[in-house]
């Protein structure tokens, strides 16, 4: 496989914001890129394809002036021949035209196949489902966003039909997919991998994966094992403040340590409940029930012993984010009752019971997105301050547990980096590590793998292995099944439906 | 040179510092010209009210942050404790405050401070000027409340509230040092110099009302000397006339600069001060996109 080697500088407003040495990718292969969120694989991805403004960003190409890579012929040639699909497939769609004029829209217009690659992508449904799709504006609501990233990837299927359609193809193609999962669920993240590996079948193109889905590697290992020789894993890692190196990554290590934190399941400790919820409450005028059993709906109290981790799972949108906000008092639910440590709590009880003996103190929540839960103007020290911890907590002990989910030595520059300038995995961390450096017996984990490479992922793992032990209980939820079903007991496992 | 270029490169980019030191170059020219070109005692009097008029406006500044701090965390622990009856009070009495025209209740306030002098309560200038301060502040204060509450409603609409409050993090800590002191101290800073522009021209505008006297026993003499009421003495009214001659004899233009500075150079503090303040809260905007 030929594959060039870039080395990328780019910056802005006299701030490097990233650079690499050894970027590549292979011709004629699929390369899946793995990397922490904002270490900066997304805009080296679009710096190399030539979507960066030169007046915006100071970027260098193997040292030579971003405008002179924007004039390359590769450049020009790739710009025409492929298809980027954005992370944010609503900033990607124009909401002032139809869908379905943005099928046809620009170099799109002469491709086929539009009508079979939007079955495919629906699994076949009628045709009046997706036409009625096609027929919107799009808005922030409707489509859906796993529906608005199908259509995106059915105009990357459609320039890919075009570009391998052609008898001799006319220079050179790169097709980006900037996170192309982030908002499908399993099935349809699937689906996607075998379209995507069918029409690579059929003739060989070079197409660049952006993705934090480590577990898309099971999959391809599962039902694309037979293009191994074509599929390539690379990893984003940081070298410096701002410079990063890309690093091969190893299936087998994933699969590997998959396999082994399986076997490593512990029993709970047992003992009396923690927390037990009752299985039906109501919100927002929506009948919420947890069961046992996703298929059947029975209903199941959701208990958690000490020193247990408890799964919920549910489709995505359905509320699960929703009954962790219920259950730490931010949201009031009719019907909801829990007993919490000898108290039972209901939907009757005032803020100030939450307030007063609950946060911080038996229980923390870790939000989803570090970046709208953490203050981005305070320092890292200054993020830590004000927890109500039984021991204060030294700068010396600060920079212990740091140094538990980060690499490297804690500096005093990096306390006092402004949370700001962190990169998205390094906010995740932060994120977790204020809660997780609470005294509660309870902390609820909403998607605390949000945005880690592979090896913060099982530093994350590991630190909540330790203190599971210890006897903190954990109620997890997270997209993330492959990794949270072989980490939790399948008994431990809830399910959260709306009736 | 490194340093002086990027003092310039500074000046270029950044409007506020541009006319900070247009606003700094502009007093020091004044006082030279004034110091070659004025009398001596005329010139004192200047110094001393540009100087009060600048110490009673910052001095404004200080109590409009200060009252506005305590309003807003007032109002928000009230809020957070769900204590109606004491919140719709605080909230009337504010609004009472506020449905009283600036200048109005300025006016108001130092009839309070004539009678104080009259009653040899505040004597010296050195009382009397924060006691203005003050009076100033009760009726600017509530602009910088609303700015703090608008921030803090917000920052609580947003995860990082309720992300800290479930780390057990007290909801002082996170309104005074999380959301106004590092999210939003720039905006309040912007505003502060806003304020004070408004206090120099509040004050001004004031002490040249007031320059026909409280009382009978009281009147602007008795109170600190302001730019306002430099501009309200006999002599600068005439320099004010005389700007107005030129305008139908051209020719007289000339002398202005040589025999009408006291009331000019009053004129022009206050006109100048005002408009560079107006642009250095502008650019100061600007550079932090606020």
């Amino acid at each position: 496989m030929n594959a060039s080697s870039y080395a990328v500088r780019i910056g802005a407003q006299g701030r490097q914001l990233v650079s690499v040495d050894n970027f590549s990718v292979a011709a004629n292969a699929i390369t899946f890129l793995f990397g922490e969120s904002g270490i900066g694989k997304s805009i080296i991805a679009k710096a190399l394809y030539g979507l960066l403004n030169p007046a915006e960003f100071d970027i260098a190409i193997n040292n030579q002036p971003y405008r002179d890579h924007l004039n390359d012929p590769w450049t020009r040639a790739v710009r025409h021949n492929s298809f980027f699909v954005f992370q944010e497939p609503s900033s990607h769609l124009n909401p002032l035209m139809k869908i379905k004029d943005q099928l046809r829209e620009g170099s799109l217009v002469s491709t086929e196949h539009e009508q079979l690659i939007l079955e495919q992508l629906w699994e076949k449904a009628p045709a009046e489902t997706i036409r009625s799709i096609t027929n919107l504006f799009p808005k922030p609501y409707r489509p859906s966003g796993g529906e608005k990233q199908r259509i995106l990837l059915a105009m990357a299927f459609k320039k890919i039909s075009a570009y391998t359609g052609k008898d001799a193809a006319t220079g050179p193609a790169l097709f980006v997919f900037d996170e192309p999962t982030g908002s499908l669920d399993n099935t349809y993240r699937n689906l996607f991998l075998t379209m995507l590996f069918n029409r690579f079948h059929e003739k060989k193109f070079t197409a660049l994966i952006i993705t934090h889905d480590y577990s898309i590697i099971s999959e391809v290992y599962g039902s694309h094992r037979d293009l191994s020789p074509h599929v390539l894993y690379h990893e984003l890692s940081r070298t410096g403040d701002a410079t990063v190196a890309v690093n091969d990554f190893s299936p087998q290590s994933y699969l590997g340590w998959l396999s082994s934190i399986t076997g490593a399941k512990q029993d709970a400790t047992g003992g009396k409940p923690l927390l037990t919820i009752k299985p039906d409450f109501t919100i927002f005028n929506k009948k919420m029930r947890v069961c046992g059993d996703p298929v059947a709906k029975t209903p199941a109290p959701l208990i958690i012993g000490k020193g247990e981790t408890v799964y919920l799972k549910a489709q995505s949108g359905v509320g699960k984010t929703t009954l962790a906000k219920i259950v730490m008092g931010l949201y009031k639910a009719q019907n909801f009752s829990m007993d919490f440590m000898d108290r039972i709590i209901d939907h009757t009880s005032p803020q100030e019971v939450w307030q007063q003996e609950i946060w911080g103190k038996k229980a923390g929540l870790v939000f989803q997105h570090a970046d709208e839960a953490l203050n981005l103007q305070a320092t890292v020290q200054e993020t830590f301050a004000g927890l109500p911890l039984r021991t204060p907590l030294t700068m010396q002990g600060l920079k212990q547990r740091l140094e538990e989910l980060f690499e490297g030595e804690i500096t005093d520059a990096f306390l006092s980096k402004k949370v700001a300038f962190l990169s998205g995995g390094q906010k995740q961390r932060l994120n977790l590590l204020r809660t997780l450096i609470l005294d509660t017996s309870l902390i609820i984990l909403d998607e605390p793998l949000n945005g880690l490479d592979f090896a913060s992922i099982k530093k994350v793992l590991a630190l909540l292995e330790k203190k599971r032990r210890q006897g903190a209980s954990f109620l997890m939820i997270s997209h993330n099944e492959e990794i949270f079903d072989a980490f939790v007991e399948k008994t431990k496992v809830y399910y959260l439906t709306a009736l | 040179m490194r340093t002086t270029e990027k003092l310039f490169a500074q000046l270029r980019t950044h409007k506020d510092t541009r006319w900070l030191t247009v606003w700094v170059a502009g007093l020091l020219c004044i006082v030279l010209w004034d110091l070659a070109f004025l009398n001596r005692p005329a010139f004192m009097k200047i110094i001393q009210g540009f100087w009060n008029t600048m110490a009673i406006a910052f001095l404004v500044t200080l109590c409009t942050l200060l009252f506005a701090w305590v309003a807003t965390n007032l109002l928000h622990t009230l809020t957070m404790r769900t204590m109606r009856v004491p919140y719709l009070t605080l909230s009337f009495a504010l609004n009472l405050l506020r449905s009283v025209p600036q200048i109005v209740g300025v006016l108001l306030f130092y009839v309070l401070v004539a009678s104080l002098v009259q009653k040899g309560s505040l004597s010296s200038s050195a009382a009397i000027a924060p006691f203005m301060a003050v009076g100033m502040g009760l009726f600017i204060f509530l602009e910088l409340t609303d700015l703090m509450r608008e921030r803090i409603d917000h920052f609580r609409r947003l995860d990082f509230y309720n992300a800290m409050r479930v780390c057990g993090v007290q909801e002082k800590r996170i309104v005074n040092f999380d959301i106004l002191w590092k999210n939003s101290r720039v905006h309040i800073l912007n505003k502060l110099i806003a304020v004070f522009g408004m206090a120099v021209f509040l004050q001004c505008s004031v002490d040249f009302i007031i320059s026909v006297g409280l009382s009978n026993n009281v009147n602007a003499v008795n109170l600190p000397s302001t730019l306002g009421s430099l501009l309200a003495k006999i002599d600068s009214k005439q320099d004010i006339l005389a700007l107005g001659y030129t305008l139908t004899h051209p020719s007289y233009a000339a002398h202005l600069p040589f025999t009408h500075l006291l009331g000019l150079t009053v004129a022009f503090l206050i006109v100048f001060t005002l408009l560079c303040m107006h642009h250095i809260a502008n650019g100061f905007a600007e550079r932090h996109r606020l």
